[in-house]
């Protein structure tokens, strides 16, 4: 009997034993981190480049952990990809013509050079003369033109050409429907030189252009149809970057190495090893030393990968921001157009209220360690030239709320702690929030909270969080269900709010419009707004204007950090939109630092 | 025998025909499409362009007419596009179909290994520390769940003992087709193939233990012993053989799990196979993706009952089939 | 010869074995110490679980506090907190409640279910099993983990016990397989035409000797079953398909561990949770074994 009670104990002890020796690895440093007094990181304390003064040795070798728990897809063209991850793996040997400034607007140092027009709508590119794709072949101006005609072709099966400046090229409608054999607002100047003329002059040129070349001598043949699944896309693709790919493992791996012939000079490296890696997994690989840089670091592992001594943390502000929306009508899809026509959340003061109400600070402090931080405006500080602190931003005032609320007529009246709306019926509002992590249930219900200690009584759409697929639907379809929704945009490199906010873009989600809205967005986008004060000046007064009507409310920027291992040299926060970045990027020892 | 074989396969028409259906009418019942996803990455594509793309894709078709289409397709052995990777359904299925077999086979002959020993020790020696050992060992086992248990052998041989590789399925830098090609598949197989197989023993070690404890006491066994037969005979011959059955009759049915995957070994450990495309592809709606392989493994899952069945018959003669 | 008259009333005095089925395993755990405590330490387990839970109020529980979040072991949470500033231990003991009826309810309705079905099938045999059979075998190639996403997304109300629904409708055929092979065999031997030549009805052949007969294989597998089914939502939730976030379970509670910052820095999330499933699982397979061996009069103690 007593041999009995020893098993208990020993399934106990095994268990215990398994345990132990996975706690026996905490870092000393992050294991009180969850006491008070969490120390906050703000994103401009994150150096933008890595720090590293050794002398960097020849032809060395980098492994970069691609953090993903899927295996990427493989569609490597920028034309027809989907995935982030795909863009990873493409920074590394296909890159765009163009280099940008920190404003995202297109410069003439990459891979070729433009002019714009007296009249803003014809750009001139000139590819420089020894940018050649990593097969020896030159890069002409006919793979440029090749690229548009794919994706205008009324085969292209990708979704590129739903891009508005796309499709306002000259001859591009005519092309697509298949009455025109070329796009005539594409003229062919010489091998190097093409240029491209709009129907209107729209600033957002400069950073929305398509800039991406496509190899036509080695795609040419195959029927474009077809392109999507080539294997000369999925197995062996070419572009002109600093490195080249050797061999792909699909799904998990890729080995790239040096392409000589790089126009911006010899890359420093020899070669780079990309590799999927579990977010789970990717602190202790880093930790290890397998891997010397982690793109797409997952936000929740900030915290365990901090204390590390062998890495350093760089980072930038993302290009997104995180909003609370507010339904205020509905999307005409016969007249393409937004009707505001849910008289729910018509008085402005009722929304101003509800932004006041919500405590951005401590949801990024407490439940982001800091990364996300409260936004200010609809344009992201990541455009620093567009971006505007004086916006007249709605901060943390509950007591402001509760005054909003009084003087809009929303009134506590049967004492259940709870507003009645202005005509003394019983309010509730239906909160539609995205499940995905697990920060997502917190952080509904502290907005929750929020908004009931100012007397809101928010419920979540059918008590429970939405999955992304039926988060989508019902906020496109206009589910009645839904009276405000929190989502999250990634506003790409171009500034202009348009095709989110304007009158008949089906994204418009909150269904927003107003002719003062109209005007300004149109303005932000017209040729005069080449000037770029007068642009900035539309741009400040939009994001003012749009605090105050408060279609959306404006909850947390973003920070993206990527995790550098100590023996990196030369790596900036911003390499995923430099084009020359991995060229100049080297290691100072053959191994890498372990912890 | 042969006549029972082809009435179980004449059977398995209807059945997979409803399964059909089934399997379509729910991928179109759910939320979202294929699409969806794809506009989260490049929200400024106009609605017009939109119903474009959805035509050509041909998702605006009316629902029979759509059906119609993927049954023909799959009678010509073509499984559809899928939307999301934009390849051929089946040469999708087809490069990780490889390596997820690999494992499902690795787990299986590893599990079968470590069971069948650990179950008969168990059995035989009853109440003895070796039994309450490996009785322990099963609690605990069962009790983890697999996701933990593989993130903890990852963590202890991958990263502090640094014995495995800790992801992918083979060496980048291993040349195809050399010896070193091989070894380095097969390293990489080793944590995933472990950590399955490990959870997967409790069952089997369990119902082993209780047949053999079972068949211990049955009088065959005491007519044995008083002919004299030796122990290790009785054991293993007499014993052991019987004890079997229950585990014959899920034999077919592992085949299932070979063919199918598992989605957390494959997401842990960075090994892409079937059982993540299959989660991936029902999340993100890449309705091709997730009824092929619905189609797939209900085929894999109706040959497997028909040869447990036929093993089971095989060997016990009480339910031998004419 | 002695002629001994033996005295009624002595014989009265004899103590009479009952022979009830509940005192049969009342005794068998008995004479199993091991068993008994298992038994003890379960009902102590349940009591306070259930009890408790009736007292403690599940709103206030899993109210979110950012300002507490993963708060170690301390005199306000006894086991800390979780990542919403959540105490552990009222979660702990709703989630084991949670938990252990889950895994209670599915056990029984899926053995129910499935018990009928496979003695059904393996008794009669022929073309009632070749029906029942492939019944079986269509609902093993109906997508299980398909068939969940599709409900937890279209469901509008999804608590627990539409998940218990949900989990049983697929999982019995297991069971259904396992009985109906084992009856397959059972109904070769001679008490079964032995009882049919007598004319017994079948279902009384079924179920009061076949039945019996296949006991122990049926035991083991039931505890098998319960044992697993109380972690059983820890895989979905892993995935993102478990119950509701504001429904504590034990399997939510384990399967924060995979996020290695919590798996080695704030253990108190996940091991209290962990321990009481590797407890709970433990007595149950105890208290089965004893049962196990009251079902086979050859192997039991008392």
């Amino acid at each position: 009997m007593k041999k009995k009670h020893g098993l208990k104990f020993l399934s106990l002890l095994v268990v215990l034993g398994m345990l132990l020796s996975a706690c026996s690895n905490s870092t000393s440093g992050s294991g009180n981190t969850a006491s008070k007094g969490n120390a906050e990181e703000n994103i401009g304390k994150f150096p933008k480049s890595v720090k590293n003064n050794k002398t960097p040795i020849k032809d060395g070798t980098l492994h970069y952990a691609l953090v993903s728990d899927t295996p990427f897809e493989g569609t490597l063209n920028y034309a027809f990809y989907e995935g982030q991850p795909d863009a990873d793996v493409m920074q590394f040997f296909d890159i765009p013509l163009f280099s940008v400034n920190k404003n995202y607007e297109i410069t003439n140092d990459g891979p070729a050079t433009y002019k714009l027009s007296n009249d803003n709508k014809t750009i001139t590119v000139t590819i420089k003369d020894n940018v050649n794709w990593s097969d020896g072949k030159p890069v002409t101006a006919q793979d440029y033109e090749y690229s548009f005609l794919v994706i205008g072709n009324k085969d292209y099966t990708g979704v590129r050409y739903g891009d508005e400046l796309m499709q306002s090229i000259v001859g591009m409608k005519e092309y697509h429907e298949g009455k025109a054999s070329n796009i005539s607002g594409i003229k062919i100047i010489n091998d190097k030189t093409l240029s491209i003329t709009f129907t209107k002059a729209n600033p957002s040129l400069l950073t929305g252009l398509w800039a991406y070349a496509m190899p036509k001598h080695y795609l040419g043949d195959v029927p474009i149809k077809d392109l999507a699944k080539s294997d000369k896309i999925h197995k062996a693709p070419i572009g002109f970057g600093p490195f080249k790919i050797k061999k792909i493992v699909p799904g998990e791996s890729v080995e790239f190495e040096r392409n000589d012939d790089f126009y911006a000079g010899k890359p420093k490296l020899k070669s780079i090893i990309l590799k999927v890696v579990n977010p789970k997994v990717i602190v202790q690989a880093l930790k290890k030393g397998e891997v010397d840089v982690a793109g797409e670091f997952p936000e929740d592992q900030y915290m365990a990968a901090k204390g590390s001594k062998n890495i350093q943390l760089i980072g930038q502000i993302d290009l997104a921001y995180n909003y609370i929306g507010f339904k205020l009508g509905h999307w005409d899809a016969k007249k393409s157009v937004n009707v505001m026509d849910n008289p729910k959340f018509q008085d402005k003061r009722l929304r101003q209220a509800m932004a006041y109400a919500i405590d951005t600070k401590t949801v990024g402090d407490k439940l982001y360690h800091g990364l996300r931080f409260p936004a200010t405006s609809l344009i992201p500080p990541s455009f620093p030239d567009w971006y505007d602190k004086n916006a007249n931003a709605i901060g943390y005032d509950p007591a402001k709320a509760k005054k909003l609320l009084d003087e809009a007529g929303y009134k506590d009246i049967d004492g259940d702690g709870f507003r009645e709306d202005p005509n003394g019926k019983k309010f509730t509002i239906n909160f539609l929030f995205m499940s995905g992590g697990d920060i997502a249930e917190p952080l509904a219900k502290f907005y929750i909270q929020c908004w009931k200690n100012v007397g809101l009584n928010v419920q979540l759409v059918d008590g429970r969080l939405a999955e992304f697929n039926s988060f989508y639907k019902m906020v496109q379809n206009d589910d009645p269900k839904v009276d405000i929704f929190a989502g999250a945009w990634g506003t790409g490199t171009d500034v202009d709010p348009y095709g989110l906010y304007g009158r008949d873009v089906s994204f418009n989600y909150s269904r927003f419009v107003s002719d003062k809205n109209d005007q300004l967005l149109a303005d932000g986008h017209s040729e005069k707004a080449f000037d770029h004060a007068y642009r900035k000046k539309i741009y400040d007064e939009w994001q003012t204007y749009m605090n105050d009507e408060m279609p959306v409310i404006p909850t947390l920027f973003r920070s993206n950090i990527t995790p550098v291992n100590n023996r990196v040299k030369g790596l900036n926060a911003n390499y995923g939109t430099d084009v020359n970045a991995w060229a100049n990027v080297t290691v100072t020892s053959a191994t890498p630092d372990v912890e | 025998m042969l006549k029972f074989i082809l009435r179980r396969i004449v059977f398995m028409i209807p059945q997979l025909l409803i399964l059909s259906i089934l399997i379509f009418a729910l991928a179109k019942a759910m939320p979202g499409d294929a699409l969806t996803g794809r506009l989260a990455s490049n929200p400024k594509m106009d609605a017009h362009t939109l119903m474009e793309l959805k035509h050509k894709l041909g998702m605006d078709d009316p629902l029979p007419i759509q059906y119609g289409r993927w049954i023909k397709g799959l009678f010509h052995g073509d499984l559809g596009m899928s939307i999301i990777h934009q390849i051929p359904v089946t040469q999708l299925i087809a490069g990780k179909l490889g390596n997820t077999i690999l494992l499902g086979v690795a787990v299986l002959i590893l599990s079968y290994l470590i069971a069948i020993p650990l179950g008969v020790i168990s059995g035989r020696w009853t109440d003895t520390w070796a039994d309450k050992l490996i009785v322990g060992y099963n609690y605990v086992t069962f009790a983890t769940p697999l996701f933990i248990f593989a993130l903890l052998v990852l963590f202890i041989f991958g990263f502090v003992l640094g014995w495995f590789p800790t992801s992918g399925s083979i060496d980048i830098q291993a040349q195809n087709g050399t010896f070193a090609y091989y070894m380095s598949k097969l390293n990489h197989l080793v944590l995933p193939a472990f950590s399955g197989a490990i959870v997967s023993t409790t069952v089997t070690i369990q119902f082993l233990r209780n047949e053999i404890i079972d068949t211990k006491l049955k009088d065959f066994v005491k007519t044995a012993r008083a002919k004299g037969v030796s122990e290790s005979k009785v054991y293993n011959h007499h014993i052991f053989r019987n004890s079997l059955l229950p585990i014959a009759a899920f034999l077919g049915y592992d085949i299932v799990y070979v063919i199918g995957g598992s989605v957390f070994l494959e997401s842990i450990y960075g090994y892409p196979g079937i059982g993540q495309l299959f989660l991936t592809s029902i999340m993100q709606r890449d309705y091709s993706v997730v009824t092929a392989l619905v189609m797939i493994s209900g085929l894999a899952t109706l040959v497997g009952t028909l040869l447990s069945d036929i093993i089971l018959s095989a060997v016990d003669p009480r339910i031998r089939i004419e | 010869m002695k002629v001994e008259i033996i005295n009624p009333k002595q014989q009265k005095q004899k103590k009479e074995k009952k022979h009830g089925v509940f005192s049969i395993l009342w005794r068998e755990i008995v004479k199993d110490k091991l068993a008994l405590a298992s038994l003890m330490l379960l009902g102590l387990i349940l009591i306070i679980v259930y009890g408790t839970s009736l007292l403690l109020n599940q709103d206030k529980i899993v109210k979110v506090d950012l300002l507490s979040i993963y708060s170690p072991p301390s005199a306000e949470h006894w086991l800390g907190t979780d990542y919403g500033g959540r105490d552990i231990l009222g979660q702990l003991i709703i989630g084991a409640r949670n938990s252990f009826t889950i895994g209670l309810c599915i056990t029984l309705l899926t053995g129910c279910i499935g018990l009928c079905v496979g003695l059904c099938a393996g008794y009669f045999g022929g073309k009632v099993d070749n029906t029942i059979m492939r019944v079986i075998d269509f609902f093993l190639i109906l997508p299980m983990l398909m068939l969940i996403i599709v409900f937890v997304s279209i469901l509008p109300k999804y608590n627990v016990f539409s998940f218990i629904l949900i989990m049983s409708a697929f999982l019995w055929t297991g069971k259904a397989r396992l009985i109906r092979s084992k009856t397959l065999a059972e109904r070769e031997l001679d008490y079964v035409s032995a009882s049919k030549t007598l004319g017994t009805p079948d279902w009384k052949i079924i179920f009061r000797e076949v039945l019996p007969n296949l006991s122990s294989i049926i035991i083991v597998n039931l505890t098998l079953n319960l044992a697993g089914n109380i972690g059983i939502e820890s895989g979905l939730t892993y995935l993102g398909f478990g119950l509701p976030e504001s429904t504590p379970s034990l399997g939510t509670l384990v399967s924060y561990a995979t996020n290695p910052d919590i798996l080695q820095n704030k253990w108190w999330v996940w091991l209290p949770a962990s321990l009481l499933i590797l407890v709970m699982m433990l007595c149950i397979n105890y208290i089965g074994n004893a049962f196990k061996r009251a079902a086979d009069a050859r192997q039991r103690l008392g």
